[in-house]
């Protein structure tokens, strides 16, 4: 078999893998988002076998939705400080953990397991934590640090910062490892070309380590405010929304509406605006960190 | 060469049939809409599967659901039955998942039949049965057909007191009137105990006392205040609805719920009251069945007072299971249900873990063989006794129900009011979202 034969026939197979992976993503992705889009266009409601097309009623809808404006508000400011958290940590994290030794090979594990645990399961458990009788409040209260239980959990401001700050304690381990291969990438002769020229650690982590680490930042950011845009899991178990519906995402908001309200269609309606408002987001903010990366 | 390569074309019709597999597997697994999970024949010997949706709480647990099926199997020669669990309380939403995803269960434990009616999901029973077996038949009918055997009721809320604390801030007995019932408040949270305690982690707990509120001084001035609110002749934002509100306001306000009722669990909240910590509790019947047996005669309970003193009974008639209109096998679930309901068995395991009212007719708490406390005693009577009962508002589940959707706005809205003045703003709010519910 001559090589240009075994060369088309890899490049065939590589052309069939594509051929299959773009199957999957049009029967995973593209079909249920171009079904939500119809869907949106009628009033189905989840216990009916028909429902009617209503145009565009439920996007106008939208324009008087308390409960809706609310969610949104809390999905974007939390996703803005969630996203800002989770990397400013994860860059610290990094630069601790970027050392070769055997013990800080199983520290960047340890700070990696938030992120592979599941959403419910994290909920769980620092709703135990966070608890009125919890484990910090047990642990505030012997150090004498307050002198009474704090409701985290259960006054509405401190619970939209708790859930921010469990989502942030959550990304954090993605940013550290998404930082953390991109310092290793970093040559150390550069660091030291610029010790032998003066230059102090402030200065080596602004002029050396933020510039080279960027394009990880650029990814690490951007998938963190996705994931905290469509935060649901997590949310779901921490505090079900509550209380008031101050933590109420845009992603439970949609759920309680499709099944608790009956209302698929309004539902809908309202994930191809979440979809639209996170594409929107996540290019904006690539496109400005981008052009940051060649700033720096 | 025998391990070599597969050509290009292979290889192209291997992924094609790869994604149509997938295609056709997505396809077959989305069931039609309003398909029902039962298998009639499913088993040799002519046999029925009929899928069975229950929830588990710690009063009725998987033991209790395995033998209660069991003895209903019994009943019905050639039946077996799947166990559905709920993963929450919330039968309904999980009912709704099902019935979306085509897997509406044959037979629903205590779901909330108006919701479903209207979809055309489920199939009455026959009157003539349930006028023969029920004291109040009419109890949970929903445009004037039962769909749920009315088997039990409950009393939701019904304000618990703690007799010990009671006395140790001079109180002798339960208040009468409110502005008894804010006195004892007063008196109490002097003395340096906790008037009330409340589970306000969990929205439907933290609704509870403006339940009893709304129940008294709105639904006990007038009866069918909900059906007019259908009609759209009464708003949440009428003066005397924003009046009664504002009275759960003022007991949030005056400190009288306890420190952080917000963050407190409602299982969290029984275990505070129960262990002393809390001198009053506002809660569905269903704590009876909580009450510690140790020292269950601490404990007495009163009606949420009215301004007058009249007293007004906010009454919900429950039941065991609806049937789906859509079971391939209508005569066996409708056997099985009946028998269900009519099992003494039953009976024993929900009065007394569940706190459950027994409504079957003829029959006195001697007839199911139960122990109860005098407070299970006492609190039975207010609903074989003559009096003014009215729908527990957000628990009725026949036409006084709200809808769909509108319990989990009302329960935000007694979360807000915990911390915030604005009455209007969250009537404003339930009446917003009642009209999006109802549109």
């Amino acid at each position: 078999m001559t090589g240009r034969v075994r060369r088309q026939r890899g490049e065939s197979a590589l052309g069939a893998i594509a051929v299959l992976a773009l199957a999957l993503y049009a029967l995973f992705i593209v079909t249920p988002v171009l079904m939500s889009a119809w869907k949106s266009l009628t009033d189905e409601n989840p216990l009916l076998a028909h429902a009617r097309f209503v145009g565009v009623s439920n996007y106008t809808d939208m324009l008087h939705d308390d409960a809706l404006k609310s969610s949104l508000t809390f999905t974007l400011v939390t996703a803005l400080a969630v996203t800002a958290v989770a990397n400013a940590a994860g860059i610290g994290f990094a630069l601790l953990l970027n050392k070769t030794s055997l013990s800080y090979r199983v520290m960047r594990t340890v700070a990696f397991l938030p992120q592979v645990l599941s959403g419910v399961i994290v909920g769980f458990v620092w709703r135990y934590i966070l608890a009125q009788d919890g484990v910090l409040n047990h642990l505030l209260l012997s150090t004498g640090l307050i002198g009474r239980p704090v409701t985290w959990l259960g006054s509405p401001h401190l619970a939209m910062f708790s859930v921010g700050l469990v989502a942030a304690w959550v990304l954090t381990g993605f940013t550290t490892v998404v930082h953390l291969a991109a310092l290793q990438s970093v040559p150390v002769e550069l660091y030291q070309a610029a010790t032998v020229d003066g230059a102090g650690r402030w200065a080596r982590f602004r002029r050396i380590t933020l510039p080279m680490v960027a394009p990880g930042t650029t990814i690490s950011v951007t998938i963190s405010l996705i994931t905290t845009l469509k935060l649901y899991d997590i949310i779901a178990a921490l505090t079900s929304g509550g209380p008031a519906n101050s933590t109420q995402s845009t992603a439970l908001y949609i759920i309680n509406l499709a099944f608790t309200d009956d209302r698929f269609g309004y539902a809908s309606a309202v994930a191809m605006l979440l979809l639209v408002v996170s594409a929107a987001i996540a290019l904006t903010v690539t496109g400005l960190l981008r052009r940051r990366e060649v700033d720096l | 060469m025998r391990h070599q390569l597969p050509s290009a074309r292979s290889t192209r019709l291997l992924a094609a049939g790869l994604a149509a597999g997938l295609l056709l597997a997505g396809c077959s697994a989305a069931a039609s809409p309003g398909g029902s999970s039962g298998s009639a024949g499913s088993k040799g010997g002519g046999s029925t599967t009929l899928s069975y949706l229950t929830f588990e709480t710690p009063s009725l647990t998987t033991s209790f659901w395995d033998t209660s099926i069991a003895d209903g199997e019994k009943a019905v020669p050639g039946l077996s039955i799947k166990k559905l669990i709920a993963p929450s309380t919330d039968r309904d939403a999980y009912a709704k998942q099902l019935q979306a995803s085509g897997q509406f269960p044959d037979l629903l434990q205590s779901i909330t039949p108006s919701t479903f009616v209207q979809a055309g999901l489920l199939k009455p029973y026959d009157q003539s049965w349930v006028n023969a077996n029920f004291l109040l038949p009419m109890g949970n009918a929903y445009k004037g057909k039962v769909y749920i055997p009315p088997t039990n009721s409950q009393i939701i809320p019904m304000v618990f007191y703690n007799k010990t604390l009671f006395g140790k801030a001079g109180l002798s007995q339960p208040p009468k009137t409110w502005a008894d019932f804010m006195a004892d408040c007063a008196a109490l949270k002097k003395a340096g105990i906790t008037p009330i305690e409340l589970g306000g982690g969990d929205p439907f707990s933290a609704s509870m006392p403006l339940t009893g509120i709304l129940s008294a001084d709105v639904l006990g001035k007038d009866p069918n205040w909900l059906q007019e609110r259908y009609a759209g002749k009464v708003k949440f934002t009428d003066a005397n609805v924003e009046t009664a509100v504002a009275k759960y306001r003022t007991m949030a306000k005056n400190g009288y719920f306890e420190d952080g009722a917000l963050g407190v669990k409602y299982a969290d909240s029984i275990t505070n009251f129960t262990s002393g910590k809390a001198a009053m509790y506002m809660m569905g019947s269903w704590f009876l069945g909580s009450v510690p047996k140790d020292h269950a005669d601490d404990f007495g309970a009163f009606m949420t007072p009215t301004d007058d003193g009249s007293l007004v009974v906010p009454f919900a008639v429950g039941g065991s299971m609806a049937i789906s209109a859509k079971t391939p096998a209508p005569d066996k679930a409708t056997a099985f249900a009946e028998a269900w309901s009519l099992d003494p068995a039953n009976y024993k395991a929900l009065i007394e873990g569940d706190g459950a009212f027994p409504m079957l007719k003829g029959k006195t708490l001697a007839d199911y063989n139960v122990t109860v406390s005098q407070v299970f005693k006492d609190s039975y009577a207010y609903v074989t006794d003559q009096n003014t009962k009215v729908s527990s508002i957000g628990w009725a589940s026949n036409d006084d129900a709200m809808p769909s959707g509108l319990n989990d706005a009302y329960y935000a809205a007694s979360q807000a009011l915990f911390s915030s003045d604005d009455v209007a703003g969250q009537m404003a709010k339930l009446d917003s979202a009642w009209n999006a519910a109802t549109r």
